[in-house]
């Protein structure tokens, strides 16, 4: 069902956007750390410490603002067709257990517009893409392996991962979900499920033929898109690596380049222990979530940008407004959260605690950082709250949908795992 | 098996969770408690107030013996009599700055003109997000004939680096010299001569005579704003921008080196503290001198309190002046005040026998003073405009304060004034030996203070108290109407809803809210909107002050109505009253969070009119349900708050309690008053239009809330 007027609504998003950049630039936008972090901002240009494609790109552009906006609206629609993908999947899973009553039954949304319209019109996506920092095209990268991995395009995908790991490394973790979503395709319900809907069908003396039949759609890992996609990742991948070689060929050649990008991000005290530290916490939680979210790739990929807004160095909005229109995807079983009227709060609050907290700290002087870091923490909360609440209420969604279409039984046989907090 | 015994049996929830779910079903008498707390807690904090005590060690005020002498008060004499005879020559103004630079060009210090422009009228309420260096947008344009000249004597330290200076600032207008600022330059000029001699100084001295025709705030800030933020302004900008006459009268008409070396803006380092002081008018005879300190900066900023202390100690211990604050003199012969003071004295006494470490029975006249005091400190501070020049100085996170001295002898006395300018000058030559001791910023003592008296504060923990109290309730009601919503809600559509796709995620339970979410959006880019009208109508030339408000309130309710058209009226959106309300309560929370961080005394008086409205507000409907009772009381409190809460209403009665008397033109004064706030970029006047407005609109709208709507949509279902 798609949403009543969705592109005059996707329209006005772009239009605020352009009046924007046309006339916010009283905002400074480009100069708030929540928007622009050293990473990003291509403010500063002589201490640029992004990619240098990037750089070669959107350096000789005078207005780079309107290129953010087009970047965003393409990542919008792409985060769309995703939604579209995966309602089909979906439909088709459950037709493939012979649930084509659930199928009508269940009023689903566009998740997709939900989402892309969560993406255009996210306030925090638009300071990003106003901002005029490289955050946009991160996302778009991020949301171009998710688009590439469900519909199984190979080349894009891989495309994708090498441009968002060559821009910011920490969308390198996303090889789990890429991998299982080529594997087995964007929504697999677990084998169990078929094997407990067979022997339903056995109780009611269903013959051998069907359930020989049903079993064959149970989908295998397949192999073959996984190696196209290693492919396309290798050609990609020396393509990126030969193109900054040319570039950076007057400023040191492309060792310069991973200096910068394994070093530049933390003090030169205790390096090692600030990289372990930092990006261990996130390589922890990759595993556990990837054994107990694979039959969801894609609600795996929203949990993992998720964990690297929350954990990455030198995070901004724009990481938060990723995983916030990746979020608009599972509307249909997010549909009864708790804590929504809190969290939605807590984010407005957050985001306006911040600019006060930060003028404290530096032009008025009667606070002083941990005023200002303060506030990262309760944002840190926020987001724990939001992906830990959304995981619990998926993995509830995925036993109750099976309750209810009446596949896992209430009988005494199967426990049925629910999770509380 | 298992599943079906852990269901059966489910487990206790944790305390904190039984906590709240006690607290949320007792929410009435909850915040019935609170809010009373709170406003008894407010009425306590003049007898909560502490000594000031000197936190820095290194000031060590009153240690040395000060240099300031009676020839320094014959230099003095012989300074103010030069000026006078300068003035009597010529009128026009130009001959002081001249002479100034003489006098101190003599002492071996360095010196320049600083020529300013006055503040042309503008609106910028937003100033307070961005920084100072914006400042410098404004690139001055076209030719003038009218600008004021500041004389700058800088003395460089003898065992300094370089690196830090202390300014000293007497303002006096340049037109037209009065007797009392006469002597506030010659005591100037007597400190900054005697400064000049000294071996002891560490960090540079800077005398800022800031000529005060356009008001003394804009020539220091001027001053201040070219300090930090060199202007690097284009050839033609400097051509465009013609200072008639500053060739004529300030230059030599040979001298061109001497005129690029007195206009070279010259700097110190970095600026530990600034002084600035001023006589004031003789008020009365005969008793003792008196100075006035004050404090209050933009936005409710104070300087560290340890300036405030080496002032007054040295005022008092050494010079035996009488310091003074600002204060309400309404309040202190108020006689309802002085029945509340009698009640504390006696509460204060029974519990100090409970426990004789309490000591909290102030006597009568201590508590009338401190309320007055504390009343003033707290509407200065609400205010967000600074009360005078120190006001620039903590833009740039300097520590300043503002010295009135009020001379009790007539200025032509000639003793009394010698020894006047004795004690003013130890005093100031004291307040210097201090600040030069410093080795680091002001940093130890407090920032966020109140005082009730000069030696008296109260500290941000002890009166952020009274305002917790009022604020804790809100979460809790937020939680119970949003809560007791979500119960009634899973009744009404246990069964599936089946509507268009939008609003399908509204219906279904923990979404709920998104109507009203909605609703309080619309209203609050209402609120934006009306907030920044004023920029278009101010430019509406020749126009009465009540003109212009009446404009901004017609076009306001437009606005409101255009936006009701194109986003759907709340009253027909079908929003649930209690989720209403409970939307409302979390922005009044979030927003008094966020202005109790920015500005806390507008904050404290915010909280006391809006929170009490907000909880009392029910749907007036509703309520004529009730017995009659409880019915009228609600319904006389409801309206009554709600009218209290509107801002005009409540700019009104602010305005009477803070001067006394009652004005009639109240949409003018409003509108002068909001010009007033937004010219000096104070942060009330966001509060008042993204905080206040918006809560008093969404107040309204539950008031009048049509709540039989649910129970006509279970019908038809």
């Amino acid at each position: 069902m798609a949403i009543r007027h969705y592109w005059s609504m996707a329209a006005a998003a772009v239009g605020f956007r352009l009046v924007l950049v046309l006339f916010g630039g009283d905002l400074h936008l480009a100069s708030r750390p929540e928007v622009s972090t050293p990473l990003t901002s291509i403010r500063r240009r002589s201490m640029y410490h992004g990619s240098p494609l990037l750089l070669s790109v959107l350096g000789p552009l005078t207005n780079k603002s309107l290129i953010f906006v087009a970047v965003d609206f393409i990542a919008a629609m792409l985060i769309r067709a995703t939604g579209r993908k995966l309602q089909i999947a979906r439909n088709r899973s459950l037709k493939s257990l012979d649930l084509t009553e659930a199928v009508s039954n269940s009023v689903n949304v566009s998740a997709g517009d939900i989402a892309s319209l969560i993406y255009l019109w996210n306030p925090w996506a638009i300071v990003t893409c106003v901002g005029s920092c490289t955050s946009p095209v991160e996302n778009l990268m991020v949301v171009i392996i998710i688009y590439g991995a469900c519909s199984r395009l190979a080349p894009l995908a891989a495309f994708g991962y090498v441009m968002a790991t060559h821009l910011s490394l920490y969308p390198a973790i996303l090889i789990v979900p890429i991998i299982l979503l080529l594997g087995y395709g964007p929504d697999t319900p677990p084998t169990k499920v078929f094997r407990l809907k067979n022997s339903n069908a056995s109780k009611t003396d269903v013959s051998y033929d069907e359930k020989s039949s049903s079993s064959r759609d149970v989908r295998q890992f397949s192999w073959k898109p996984v190696l196209h996609f290693t492919l396309w990742l290798l050609f990609w991948s020396s393509y990126v690596l030969l193109l900054s070689s040319i570039i950076l060929n007057k400023v040191g050649g492309l060792q310069e380049m991973f200096k910068k990008y394994f070093f530049a991000e933390v003090f030169d005290f205790f390096r090692s222990f600030f990289l372990i530290v930092f990006n261990m916490n996130i390589i922890f939680m990759v595993l556990p979530l990837a054994i107990r979210l694979k039959h969801r790739p894609c609600f795996l990929a929203f949990v993992y940008t998720g964990i690297v807004a929350m954990l990455k160095s030198y995070p901004s909005v724009g990481d938060s407004a990723l995983y916030l229109g990746l979020l608009g995807l599972f509307a249909n079983e997010l549909a009864e959260m708790h804590f929504t009227f809190f969290l939605f709060f807590g984010y407005i609050g957050v985001s306006l605690l911040s600019p006060v907290m930060h003028n404290l700290w530096i032009w008025r002087g009667t606070g002083n950082a941990n005023f200002y870091f303060a506030t990262g923490l309760a944002y840190t909360c926020l987001q724990t709250v939001l992906v830990i609440e959304s995981s619990i209420l998926h993995l509830n969604s995925l036993n109750r949908g099976f309750l209810y279409w009446g596949l896992v039984g209430p009988g005494p046989s199967i426990p049925l795992p629910r999770y509380h907090y | 098996m298992a599943s079906s015994a852990t269901e059966e049996a489910k487990p206790k929830p944790r305390l904190i969770v039984r906590l709240g779910v006690f607290l949320a079903s007792h929410h009435i008498l909850f915040s019935a408690i609170c809010c009373t707390a709170g406003v008894i807690a407010l009425l306590f904090l003049p007898a909560l107030a502490k000594n000031t005590y000197l936190s820095e060690n290194a000031l060590i005020p009153g240690s040395a013996n000060t240099l300031f002498s009676t020839e320094d008060v014959l230099e003095a004499n012989r300074f103010a009599k030069g000026i006078e005879a300068a003035t009597g020559e010529s009128r026009g103004g130009t001959e002081i700055p001249k002479f100034i630079a003489q006098q101190m060009k003599n002492l071996g210090a360095e010196v320049y003109y600083h020529e300013f422009l006055p503040d042309s009228k503008c609106f910028h309420p937003l100033k307070f997000f961005t920084s100072m260096t914006n400042n410098m947008a404004v690139k001055p344009n076209g030719t003038y004939t009218n600008f004021g000249i500041n004389t700058i004597g800088i003395i460089r330290a003898p065992r300094g680096d370089g690196k830090e200076a202390i300014v000293l600032v007497t303002p006096y207008n340049s037109q037209r010299v009065q007797p009392n600022e006469l002597l506030s330059l010659s005591l100037g000029f007597s400190v900054f001569s005697l400064l000049s001699r000294v071996a002891w100084l560490s960090k540079d001295i800077v005398w800022l005579s800031a000529d005060s025709q356009f008001g003394e705030y804009t020539a220091v800030s001027a001053w201040l704003n070219q300090y930090h933020n060199p202007m690097f302004l284009s050839h033609p900008v400097t051509l465009a921008t013609k200072m008639y006459g500053a060739n004529r009268i300030i230059y030599k008409p040979d001298g061109t080196t001497e005129k690029a070396e007195l206009m070279a803006f010259k700097r110190a380092g970095t600026v530990a503290a600034a002084l600035i002081f001023k006589v004031g008018e003789t008020r009365k005879y005969g008793d003792r001198d008196s100075v006035t300190m004050y404090a209050e900066a933009s936005n409710g900023q104070m300087p560290n309190l340890d300036l405030l202390n080496v002032v007054h100690y040295l005022a008092v211990h050494r010079q035996g002046f009488r310091v003074n604050i600002e204060t309400f003199s309404s309040l202190l012969t108020s006689s309802w005040l002085k029945v509340i003071a009698e009640v504390f004295h006696n509460i204060g006494t029974v519990l100090r026998k409970v426990n004789p470490d309490w000591k909290l029975d102030v006597t009568v006249p201590d508590y009338v003073e401190g309320t007055a005091n504390l009343a003033s400190s707290i509407y200065n501070q609400a205010l967000g405009i600074p009360t005078g020049s120190h006001g620039a100085f903590r833009d740039y996170q300097v520590d300043a304060v503002s010295l009135e001295f009020g001379p009790a002898f007539h200025l032509r006395n000639e003793n009394a004034k010698s020894s006047f300018l004795l004690r003013g000058g130890r005093l100031t030559e004291g307040v210097v030996i201090s600040i030069n001791n410093l080795l680091e910023k002001f940093h130890q003592s407090f920032f966020l203070y109140m005082l009730t008296a000069p030696s008296k504060f109260i500290s941000v923990g002890v009166y952020m108290i009274p305002f917790a109290l009022l604020l804790a309730p809100l979460p809790i009601v937020a939680a119970a109407l949003a809560g007791s919503s979500k119960t009634k809600g899973k009744l009404l559509d246990e069964c599936k809803t089946k509507g268009s796709a939008d609003d399908l995620q509204i219906e279904c339970g923990s979404w709920k809210w998104l109507k009203s979410a909605r609703v309080l959006l619309v209203i609050q880019f209402w609120a934006v909107l009306v907030s920044l009208l004023p920029y278009y109508i101010s430019q509406i030339p020749g126009a009465m002050p009540i003109q212009y408000a009446v404009i901004w309130a017609v076009l306001s309710i437009a606005i409101l109505i255009i936006l009701y058209a194109m986003f759907g009226s709340p009253f027909h959106a079908g929003v649930e009253w209690k989720l209403l309300k409970a939307t409302m309560i979390t922005t009044i929370t979030l927003g008094m969070g966020l202005m109790s961080i920015i500005n806390f005394a507008t904050a404290q008086l915010g909280a006391l009119i809006l929170i009490p409205m907000c909880l009392f507000s029910r749907p007036l409907r509703e309520q004529l349900e009730m017995t009659f009772l409880p019915r009228t009381i609600l319904l006389v409190s409801s309206i009554l708050l709600t009218l209290l809460g509107f801002p005009p209403v409540a700019f009104l009665i602010m305005n009477g309690l803070s001067k006394g008397s009652w004005t009639v033109d109240i949409v003018g004064d409003f509108w002068l008053w909001m010009e007033f706030l937004w010219e000096w970029s104070s942060a009330t006047y966001l509060y008042v239009f993204l905080v206040h407005l918006p809560c008093w609109l969404l107040c309204i709208h539950v008031l009048l809330h049509p709540c039989h709507q649910p129970e006509s949509k279970m019908k038809q279902e």
